[in-house]
């Protein structure tokens, strides 16, 4: 399944050059094409080449350079030859494609003004990341998230690629499906970069339980009040939580008296703690655990738990 | 007497067809403009709506191309609609000039911004919105005189032979 996902990334005029690759989807990280470059692509945490029959190889190949036509071609095939209906995503830099896989993409930004980025060309850069989604990442971590029967506000806080969104979505699938510390719950999801669910077309292409509402592609902050008018969820799902009207947006959710489950870019909790806005956050106990993730012997897993005051759970 | 008849009728039926497909083919390409200003629609949904929306001699080939474009076998999208669209236009009374507008659609695509990208499709809106009003006339004009001619022709014919 996954191995034809990341073969339908590519027009057929392709495919045959990515058919190894391909094979072994199941370890692939990401994809990486740069124009005059060599495709190369991360397998299970291991750097290789692509050369141009589709060969694996640990050395530089030559003449496996991507042209920016071979690049253009593959962007318009992700984007289903309608790039208008990704001028969202290409703006931000990145695109979700079916199977919930992400799309980076770096090339010549043309600005709005000073600072506001109307558009990108020359598109020469990119980074596909091969969505791998793990039930049951969290399972040694859900007995930590209920009380009474009661899911806890909870923050995921870890520095990136280190499993926070996987985390997440497994959290929001279970906490959804109902685990044996809490029945199941409606949850709604503020899925801003299409990471959480990966929708694609609207729908979610990952597992997020059967009682999970998705909102893809909005705003978190107008995307959590719109879902707390609209869906009355029992708990809100969001990922990469990240300034002051963030922060804000989680009192006004959490005085309606939903549950929160979110995620935060961050080492530790001294250094979250040391965020202005997350300080006020933590003074007024507004979570109940903070989970911090990181990665030992390249595998991403649990490294500390703390509850709402700041005692640790687990070490 | 009824031959000449026929025959007219079959000539003015010739002329409604090509009213009739040249009205189609301009609601066609203003709801794909609609899909992709309002909606953001990608190529394939508007084909999967329009294979349910259109008029049903177009309906099985939209959805054709949603079908292949969808099954991802990677065939590009050029290929697939300039394939379906020759099958699509095979016996349709409009010149060459005026399928072209639909045929050859996948060429204008490519835009990032979606005002743009419907603006550029409908670029050949005015020259049909134009071929359809002549065809129109037409067709009111020559179909009096086509039905006249016919029944008259069919008249003198009769009485030629009795």
């Amino acid at each position: 399944m996954l191995q034809e996902e990341v073969l339908h990334m590519f027009p057929e005029s392709m495919r045959a050059r990515w058919r190894q690759a391909a094979g072994q989807a199941e370890g692939l990280q990401e994809i990486r094409l740069r124009a005059q470059a060599p495709a190369m692509v991360l397998l299970h945490n291991r750097e290789w080449f692509v050369d141009r029959a589709g060969k694996l190889t640990d050395r530089q190949p030559v003449g496996a350079e991507s042209s920016p036509q071979e690049l253009e071609e593959i962007l318009a095939h992700l984007c289903q030859y309608s790039l208008y209906a990704f001028a969202d995503e290409i703006r931000q830099g990145f695109l979700t494609i079916q199977g919930g896989h992400r799309v980076g993409l770096a090339g010549q930004v043309i600005l709005e003004g000073k600072n506001e980025i109307r558009n990108m060309k020359y598109i020469r850069y990119l980074n596909i990341r091969i969505a791998h989604e793990v039930k049951g990442a969290a399972d040694s971590l859900i007995a930590y998230l209920y009380e009474k029967g009661q899911v806890l506000n909870t923050l995921l806080i870890s520095p990136p690629g280190c499993g926070k969104t996987t985390m997440l979505r497994d959290i929001v699938r279970q906490v959804s499906n109902g685990t044996v510390y809490g029945r199941g719950v409606n949850v709604s999801v503020v899925d801003e970069r299409s990471e959480i669910a990966g929708s694609y077309l609207g729908v979610a292409q990952n597992d997020v339980g059967v009682r999970t509402d998705v909102l893809d592609g909005c705003p978190k902050v107008e995307g959590m009040m719109l879902l707390i008018r609209s869906m009355a969820p029992q708990v809100l799902a969001v990922d990469e939580l990240g300034g002051e009207s963030d922060a804000q947006a989680l009192f006004t959710v959490s005085g309606c008296g939903c549950r929160i489950i979110a995620t935060m870019h961050g080492n530790s909790l001294e250094e979250i703690r040391n965020k202005n806005y997350m300080r006020y956050v933590m003074n007024n106990r507004l979570f109940d655990r903070y989970v911090v993730l990181g990665k030992y012997h390249g595998r991403c897993m649990v490294r500390e738990i703390y509850d709402g005051e700041g005692k640790q759970c687990l070490n | 007497m009824a031959g000449c008849v026929g025959w007219g009728e079959g000539k003015i039926r010739e002329e409604k067809d090509r009213v009739r497909h040249l009205r189609e083919l301009i609601r066609i390409i203003r709801r794909i403009q609609e899909e992709i200003r309002y909606g953001k629609r990608t190529l394939p949904e508007i084909c999967l709506i329009l294979s349910e929306y259109s008029d049903p001699w177009y309906r099985p080939h939209f959805r054709k191309i949603y079908e292949q474009l969808d099954r991802r076998n990677g065939t590009g999208l050029n290929a697939v609609w300039l394939r379906q669209m020759a099958f699509c236009f095979q016996g349709v009374p409009l010149q060459e000039e005026e399928k072209d507008v639909l045929i050859r659609l996948p060429e204008n695509m490519g835009i990032q911004e979606e005002t743009l990208q419907a603006e550029n499709i409908g670029l050949s809106m005015d020259m049909l919105i134009r071929k359809c009003r002549q065809a129109e006339e037409t067709y009111q004009n020559k179909s009096r005189v086509i039905r006249s001619v016919s029944i008259l022709t069919g008249f003198l014919l009769t009485i030629i032979l009795i």
